[in-house]
């Protein structure tokens, strides 16, 4: 019997679940038609911020506060709040993969369902050394073969303080020369806002941690060379048969 | 935001470092530089602009020269040779032939204006004209150029209306701050007519009652600044960024003045704005300043609160081992004053750094203006706890792995359909808003989509499977969904399974993906009479040498034996990455193949 085949994406998160659990992450869900408030409010992102406005979020029709989720951070305050709940406190460390919708126009980049993933590490000393090296040890591990640098540069998000972007290098022989010695623009992150931790029912006088999300498309394209976002989502043979 | 590297230069004495030292110290210190460009002014000297992406908690203070020259004083540790920001202001005399009235307090929190009389409205000097033309702004007159200098150079957004074309009661001037009425309209300084609403602020002229500007957005056109115009009234003001921001969408006119108090910027800026501009205008257009009126309704709840940080939180946060004086470092060049109290500062944000609020927000400062490289990498100390395995992921996984072993191909569906219960309002390309009930409409279109390449992929049946979120019977569900050409398409829950550990599953071990022609292609067959004995390995390298470069697929696909012959046939693929082939290019390169066959002494059949 001939084989099928695994949808890169799948076969990411696949990767990226096995490297994360290693490091004692826990792989957690939301659900996809999220409230405002999680999407939103309880990251800190105010009621009058542009990326609330009608072009950017898909509302859904009759149902007042709903969304279908712009990104997996909902499941950030989703996650600590059924721990709190249970009577866990800290530490948690959790990944989420997952789909996110964007209302634009696609093309050749652009998406307007595409896959990320999150990550949280919230502890009593979680720094933001740890978050360097978490994503270090991350890469390395993706990039087989390859020796991985990381750089942040400063940020925004509403929901991290501070925030950073994250580039990552790749040096070595083995590395397709298309990625060689170039650095890329990889994802947003930072330490998790001390308003996200108090949203979701954690003490921030006594815990800190961070948070990172990464649109799993673009690993994708830069991990096999794929030229085209769209073909993620084409459901072509002639595409996902390569994997 | 544009940025001259020359307008920069200005508030320093030292001469800047070249343009990619700038754009490296803002990109790694404070605000990535999309793009630097060379302005020629003559040929002996050029300006260098850069595109810099002030992030939006730094709209506050950075979307002018200014902001970035204090930044880059911070960064490089190079003094500012002066900070129009830090100058004690005495904003006399008191004009009392103007009266200012603010309808909506909470919208405006503070208005300033200011007099002149006697300017001579003309072109502007050539320094000021280069430094507007530099970032991509057109020069207009002395007095508008004036007013646009000062908002680039310090961020606060500026107007000058013509009093000549106010209406003067009593030898007074009366300017209000209103809510626009129902139905009234305005000719805007673009020539345009806009249709206001009743949530949208104007200044008007409240002796006329005549909207002369929308504020924060826009001025009017009869009120505008032209040759003719001698007296002027100018205004330095302080609007609602939301309030801005809404106007400025619904008109669809976002301007430089209204991005700037989306962003919101604090009102004693404009004290400093009006300070700036009333003094330029004297020097490049004449005149004599007859005064100003300062309406500042909400002053006193503008104190800002020290925020208190230790060096042991610092550290905490950014795992780093910075001392006392690696951190007093950086508040003095970024000139944030502080108290030291035991192992705590005690910081105390200048007006204009609205962003500052809370520790994190110092410690920030701290570690981006050391630098982000100073900070290193430490791994994770190991979990104390087993993580748990996902049961949905878990489950989805092993089915995945099973399909797959049974020749199934993952596809990934739209979650957007043609019918359904639940429905997106705004979808910006129109088509398929609702959320899918099923996922079998969208495998049954992979179906037949993929079925036509068949032959391309080398499969003998298209079987694929989708593993995804409906929305049916008001829940959300994952599903699971199948479908083959010689299977009806079935669709089932994905049931969770708990469970300790992962399977140990194989991940893809492709290096790099192959781009595929999007041309379709054509297919031709060859059957053959062979000596018994000859390899059809042999036999398909004969073809494959013989068919050219348009050959993307070729195999055997019959054999049979009679007496002492063979039967071969093969199946070969033509297909171009640039163009649809016709019957004739596989035509020209079946006759090369044939003739190939023939001379080999091997029968065509």
């Amino acid at each position: 019997m001939q084989r099928g085949h695994t949808h890169p994406i799948s076969s990411l998160i696949r990767e990226a679940n096995g490297i994360f659990y290693e490091m004692g992450f826990t792989l957690a869900e939301g659900p996809l038609i999220e409230s405002e408030w999680y999407n939103f409010d309880a990251l800190n992102v105010p009621k009058d911020h542009p990326a609330r406005d009608m072009q950017d979020t898909f509302f859904i029709k009759d149902e007042p506060g709903m969304v279908l989720r712009t990104h997996t951070s909902p499941v950030q305050i989703r996650y600590m709040e059924e721990q709190i709940k249970k009577g866990n406190l800290p530490p948690y460390r959790v990944i989420v993969p997952g789909k996110v919708f964007r209302n634009e126009a696609t093309d050749i980049t652009h998406e307007a369902e595409f896959f990320q993933i999150e990550g949280l590490a919230v502890g009593e000393d979680v720094t933001l050394a740890h978050l360097k090296g978490t994503l270090e040890n991350f890469f390395q591990q993706l990039f087989k073969g390859a020796d991985v640098e990381i750089r942040f540069r400063p940020s925004f998000f509403p929901f991290t303080e501070p925030s950073v972007e994250v580039d990552m290098r790749l040096v070595g022989e083995n590395v397709p020369e298309k990625l060689r010695d170039k650095w890329i623009e990889m994802m947003g992150a930072g330490m998790v806002h001390p308003s996200v931790l108090k949203n979701s029912g954690v003490d921030p006088e006594k815990y800190q941690g961070f948070a990172f999300g990464m649109g799993l498309d673009r690993l994708a394209l830069l991990r096999w060379g794929i030229d085209d976002v769209r073909l993620m989502h084409s459901a072509d043979l002639r595409f996902i048969n390569q994997f | 935001m544009k940025i001259s590297r020359d307008w920069l230069q200005t508030f320093f004495e030292q001469p800047l470092p070249d343009a990619a030292a700038l754009a490296d110290a803002l990109t790694f210190h404070a605000f990535e530089v999309e793009s630097i460009e060379n302005v020629g002014l003559t040929k002996s000297h050029m300006d260098q602009v850069f595109d810099v992406k002030v992030t939006p908690n730094r709209g506050h203070d950075c979307l002018s020269h200014r902001g970035i020259a204090k930044e880059i004083s911070a960064i490089l540790n190079i003094p500012l040779a002066h900070d129009p920001l830090r100058m004690r202001l005495n904003l006399i005399p008191v004009a009392t032939n103007l009266a200012i009235s603010i309808q909506e307090p909470k919208l405006c929190s503070r208005y300033i204006a200011g007099m002149i009389r006697g300017v001579k409205v003309g072109p502007s000097p050539e320094w000021l004209r280069k430094h507007l033309e530099a970032v991509g702004q057109k020069s207009i007159n002395n007095v508008v150029d004036a007013t646009n200098f000062v908002m680039f150079n310090i961020g606060q957004p500026l107007h000058a209306f013509d009093a000549g074309q106010l209406t003067e009661k009593g030898g007074r001037y009366a300017i209000q701050v209103r809510l626009a009425r129902v139905g009234e309209k305005m000719l805007a300084l673009d020539d345009k007519e806009y249709g206001l609403s009743d949530s949208m602020m104007v200044i008007a002229d409240a002796h006329s009652g005549a909207a002369i500007g929308v504020a924060g957005v826009k001025g009017g056109k009869p009120a505008g600044v032209n040759e003719n115009t001698t007296d002027i009234i100018i205004e330095s003001a302080n609007f609602d960024g939301v309030s801005v921001r809404k106007t400025a969408a619904a008109l669809k006119l976002r301007t430089d003045a209204s991005v700037r108090f989306e962003q919101v910027i604090s009102p004693e800026l404009a004290a400093y704005g009006m300070h700036a501009v009333a003094g330029l205008i004297v020097k490049v257009a004449g005149g004599e300043i007859v005064g100003f009126v300062d309406e500042y309704p909400f002053r006193t709840h503008r104190v800002l609160n020290g925020i208190e940080v230790s060096i042991k939180e610092v550290n905490r946060v950014l795992g780093t081992n910075f001392g006392e004086t690696d951190i007093i470092d950086v508040f003095t060049r970024l000139g944030l004053p502080f108290e030291k109290n035991d192992d705590a500062f005690i910081v105390t944000p200048p007006f204009e750094r609205l962003d500052l609020l809370i520790p994190e927000d110092i410690i920030e400062e701290v570690g981006r203006i050391v630098g982000y490289d100073k900070i290193s990498a430490v791994e994770l100390p190991p979990f104390p706890k087993q993580p748990e395995v996902n049961p949905n992921f878990y489950a989805a996984e092993h089915e995945r792995e099973d399909l797959i072993s049974k020749g199934y191909s993952e596809v990934f569906t739209s979650v957007f359909a043609d019918k359904g219960e639940r429905v997106v309002t705004n979808k910006v390309d129109g088509v398929r808003p609702y959320l899918r009930t099923s996922l079998i409409p969208g495998l049954e279109d992979a179906l037949l989509k993929n079925a036509r390449n068949k032959d391309l992929l080398g499969l003998k049946e298209v079987k694929l499977f989708d593993i995804g979120t409906v929305w049916k019977s008001g829940k959300e569900v994952t599903m699971l969904a199948t479908i083959g050409e010689k299977e009806k398409a079935n669709e089932r829950v994905l049931e969770p399974i708990a469970v300790n550990t992962y399977e140990h599953l194989p991940t893809s071990s492709t290096g790099n993906y192959q781009t595929f022609s999007k041309y379709p292609f054509i297919v031709r067959d060859i059957a053959m009479w062979v000596p018994a004995g000859t390899e059809a390995d042999d036999v398909l390298k004969v073809i494959r040498e013989n068919s050219g470069e348009l050959l993307v697929r070729s195999e055997k696909f019959d054999e049979f034996r009679k007496n002492d012959k063979v039967s071969y046939a093969f199946r070969l693929l033509f297909q171009s990455f640039d163009r649809t082939l016709f019957d004739e290019d596989a035509n020209a390169r079946m006759e090369n193949v044939n003739d190939a066959v023939k001379e080999k002494g091997w029968e065509v059949r």
